[in-house]
């Protein structure tokens, strides 16, 4: 064994044991002065001189051949520079994020209301926006299939070459039949959930500028930088040095600026700034973004689910239908997760599921916060209800029979090895009073004529990072400046997750500074290797890893050439306080700075590259058994809702969220994401609804796509952080960045159906139809 | 093209401008105010939100020439890194702050809040507050940093 693995080593048998120094203490975020100043950061603050605008041309029809394309008259026009098509592609006329299914540009047909087919370039943005009319586009329409059972049919219209269906994907554990058989009841329901936009604030946006030596720079407003390059590089057709992405500080992510439409928007940018040799700006509008962002999926979930007389779930059948619309994006993984999870958190002795990712001509859905475990979990809890119900029981007490606890097998028949949801579970309905409110909510609607009060519970399970969806790898490059400046780059990206800070903690915790003494630099693919996606909440799990790793090699060289100073062994020196000093004797001891300048008098480089790859998960294609996940978070919500029967209006009241987020790195961050999910989620549950009319998007910004305001956001959400240390996170972190808008559709249709007396088994809970569930219930 | 001349940030601008340029586009574009965000162009999301002789517009609502003899405050005018106004570091000490976008104009309307309301109720706060759209949900955490201001106020 070398000195320095030695040190290593033994340093973590030393981390193992002591007091943290920065984690899991309440510090501001490295990134929240810049905006709060209103510094200029984002991509379109960086503008700037002579640039031109490109847009793009959309098509009018969900479903249709494209028989010519004339520019002419837009190309006559005064201001304009230019019209692509996709001959003018030089490269490859692909867009698709990991499947090659999408062009950029539409060559013989459009699959979906708004897909683009060509791009004008001018001078002007009021120009560009006139000429998009004049491009001459000729259609024939063709039949449109705007639902997924529909589009399994064998006569259905076909939306790519290959047929609807994508994915099948299966779950057999144990004898699904004989378990009904045994079963004392069943229950028989359909869920439906809509299309939702993760609505980022921030519209897709990128900047290219060409540079004297014929490479294009590209700022960019997206999670994946490496994602992005690798297609524009594929698309403009040069060598990838010629290419050269930077994301820019970016306004909200929340999966889809992870899809395609980030590849779209750089794409145009990068070829009108091929063909200008003007620096160029992509920005779509709100109505675009909306139109084509890739949305969360629209499910149709059927579940049967048989248990005892005395609550034990005996059989589940999931029958799980989503809607990808034109192009697979990310459809095939997100069916995937939604199956996993298609029982919820409980131990089930006989599960059989069958998950279909299928092909429509609506618009094209991918990642969203959460991806798929919201619409599973919403189908599996609100059943979890109504089982509860027929049963005369409790919803708790339910609940409380079939968890998973420590020894459980999940739905995959993967054993669980902590007990997080337990004590989540039981928090939650002792810090919500649950049994005491739900009774003074039953006295208050016996005296309430108009206004009913309701409270509801879901729980949830969620496999952590990307598990079957990719190889969970991370990578960040650290070095420390001759000053005792740290500085971290990596190709994770910040987009308000606050996971970036993370790593500035567990680097800052490692070496014993203060976070001010650390700087995170943009994501830039000309300084930096590919570190993975930035999705599936594992920045702070896996990147956090890498972050240490990167730490712990600086301290192991920082260690050596201190001990030489303070004649002492490396492995006996601890740093804290900016400070590297003798555990044993503190007043011997150096500033961390003075260290830092012997290691540049000796030639000692501080400059690393930590790396962590979680293990490669494990489950059979043909069974769905095996572990898919290395760890789980486990969580619990309780909602207190208000409605008014006569309008069918409903408020939350308010959240009790309980999650397992395994280490605390970052208190504030995580109270942050904790509520912001809640909220988000509040709207998926009430008001959230993409709205296609035969593949149309009628609902395209938003006073028509409505998201919660401070008006819809509970009194109070309080936010319960229990840790339950996980196998692979870094110091035992679970992944939280999605965890929070999984529960709130089903925990508010939950309680809901508390005060109306009825479940409804579809999201949003708009007035009119909570109103008719109020009729039919009567 | 229109001679304006309005006052922005404390300092005097006279300006030709455009008959179609919104206010948005005259401080973003003409005077190089980024912090002010542009979130639909329609009215919806607030983040364009500056404040006009002392309320709240929405800047891509507002033609520039309707903001002639106006006075304009945006979050550029606040403070600066050593020494930041109030809102803006009790926005940051109750982590606020998630994506940043929706900050800027958060900020503004929380300055109109507290300079119109002494001790604002959780009332107050969301009515003036529902004109800015923040998808990260830090609704609680500004709400929380306006309190806070106003406890440090009386």
């Amino acid at each position: 064994m070398s000195g320095e693995e030695e040190i290593l080593r033994r340093f973590s048998a030393i981390e193992q044991a002591r007091e943290f120094y920065i984690v899991g203490k309440k510090v501001a975020r490295v990134d929240s002065l810049e905006a709060v100043l209103g510094k200029p950061i984002y991509t379109g603050d960086l503008v700037t001189g002579d640039y031109v605008f490109v847009r793009a041309v959309r098509s009018p029809y969900p479903h249709a051949k494209i028989k010519k394309i004339n520019p002419e008259k837009a190309l006559n026009m005064k201001e304009i520079l230019g019209v692509l098509t996709h001959a003018d592609i030089p490269g490859e006329n692909d867009a698709g994020s990991l499947i090659s299914d999408r062009p950029l540009l539409a060559v013989d047909k459009v699959r979906h209301y708004g897909e683009a087919v060509a791009l004008v370039i001018g001078s002007s943005i009021e120009s560009v926006d006139e000429a998009l009319a004049k491009v001459e586009v000729e259609y024939h329409p063709l039949p449109v299939v705007t639902n997924p059972i529909d589009a399994l049919k064998p006569d259905a219209p076909r939306v790519q070459e290959r047929g609807n269906l994508i994915t099948h994907f299966k779950i057999r554990k144990g004898d699904v039949e004989k378990g009904f058989e045994k079963a004392d009841i069943i229950v028989e329901n359909t869920y439906r959930t809509q299309f939702m936009d993760g609505m980022p604030l921030e519209t897709e946006v990128a900047y290219a500028i060409p540079e004297e030596n014929g490479r294009i720079t590209c700022i960019s407003s997206m999670q994946n930088p490496f994602d992005v390059y690798n297609k524009v590089v594929k698309i403009l057709g040069l060598p990838a040095e010629k290419i050269r992405v930077i994301q820019a500080a970016t306004g909200g992510g929340f999966g889809p600026k992870s899809d395609e439409t980030p590849i779209d928007v750089a794409a145009y940018a990068c070829l009108a700034a091929l063909k200008t040799r003007k620096p160029v700006l992509s920005v779509f509008t709100r109505e675009e973004s909306v139109t084509v962002q890739c949305k969360r999926h629209a499910f149709i979930i059927e579940n049967k689910t048989a248990a005892t007389e005395d609550g034990k779930l005996v059989a589940w059948k999931s029958t799980l239908y989503e809607d990808t619309g034109a192009y697979i994006s990310k459809g095939h993984l997100v069916i995937a997760r939604a199956t996993f999870h298609c029982t919820g958190p409980y131990e089930v002795p006989n599960v059989w599921a069958d998950g279909y990712c299928v092909l429509t001509n609506n618009t094209m859905a991918g990642s969203t916060r959460g991806f798929g475990a919201p619409q599973a979990h919403f189908a599996a809890e609100v059943q979890m209800d109504i089982l509860a119900k027929k049963l005369r029981m409790d919803p708790v007490e339910l609940r409380a029979k079939n968890i998973l606890i420590p020894g459980s097998l999940t739905a995959t028949s993967q054993k669980i090895d902590d007990s997080g949801l337990e004590v989540c579970f039981r928090k939650a309905v002792e810090e919500s009073a649950w049994h005491q409110r739900r009774r003074e909510y039953e006295e208050f609607n016996k005296r309430s004529m108009y206004v009913k009060r309701g409270i509801g519970i879901a729980l949830l399970y969620h496999g952590n990072t990307l598990g079957p969806e990719g190889e969970d790898f991370a990578n960040v490059h650290t070095r420390i400046e001759r000053d005792g400046t740290v500085i971290i780059q990596t190709g994770l990206t910040e987009y308000g997750t606050g996971a970036i800070t993370s790593l500035a903690i567990v680097t800052a915790e490692t070496l014993g500074i203060s976070l001010k003494n650390i700087r995170v630099e943009r994501p830039d693919t000309s300084a930096v290797t590919s570190a993975g996606p930035t999705v599936a909440s594992r920045t702070t799990v896996i990147g956090g890893q890498a972050a240490l790793d990167a730490a712990k090699q600086l301290r192991s060289r920082l260690a050596e050439v201190a001990a030489q100073v303070l004649e002492a062994k490396p492995e006996d020196l601890e740093f804290k306080d900016n400070r590297i000093y003798i555990r044993d004797s503190p007043e011997r001891g150096l500033d961390f700075k003075h260290v830092v300048e012997k290691c540049y008098e000796a030639g000692v480089g501080l400059e690393v590259e930590g790396y962590y790859i979680a293990p490669a998960t494990k489950w059979d294609p043909e069974t769905g058994q095996g572990e898919p996940y290395n760890q789980y978070t486990f969580g619990a919500l309780v909602s207190e809702v208000e409605v008014d029967i006569l309008t069918g209006m409903v408020k939350v009241l308010k959240m009790t969220a309980v999650y397992d987020a395994g280490k605390v790195i970052n208190p504030l961050g995580l109270l942050a994401v904790i509520e912001g999910g809640s909220i988000m989620g509040l709207g998926h549950a009430l008001t959230e609804e993409l709205i296609h009319e035969n593949g149309i998007v009628v609902t395209p910004n938003l006073h028509t796509y409505l998201i919660p305001t401070t008006a819809e956001t509970p009194l109070n959400i309080q936010s319960i952080a229990v840790e339950s240390p996980g196998r692979i996170g870094v110091f035992g972190a679970k992944a939280m960045g999605e965890i929070p808008v999984v529960l709130p559709m089903a925990s508010i249709t939950n309680a809901l159906a508390h005060a109306i007396g009825v479940h409804i088994n579809e999201t949003p809970l708009k007035p009119e139809r909570i109103l008719k569930a109020i009729q039919q219930n009567v | 093209m229109i001679n304006i001349s309005l006052r922005v940030n404390g300092r005097n601008y006279e300006l030709n401008i455009e008959g179609n340029e919104r206010l948005i586009d005259v401080l973003r574009d003409r005077l190089g105010f980024k912090s002010v965000k542009e979130g639909c162009g329609s009215g919806d999301c607030g983040l364009c939100i500056v404040l006009m002789n002392g309320k709240p517009v929405h800047s891509c609502m507002v033609m520039g020439f309707q903001a002639r003899e106006k006075e304009i405050t945006t979050v550029e005018h606040l403070g600066d890194e050593d020494n930041l106004h109030p809102i803006q570091k009790a926005f940051t000490d109750v982590g606020a702050v998630q994506c940043g976008y929706c900050i800027p104009a958060a900020i503004l309307v929380s300055k109109h809040i507290l300079e119109n309301h002494e001790n604002p109720t959780q009332n107050d706060i969301r009515w003036f507050l529902r004109s800015v759209l923040c998808r990260c949900g830090s609704y609680l955490r500004f709400e929380k940093a306006i309190y806070e201001v106003s406890q440090q106020v009386r």
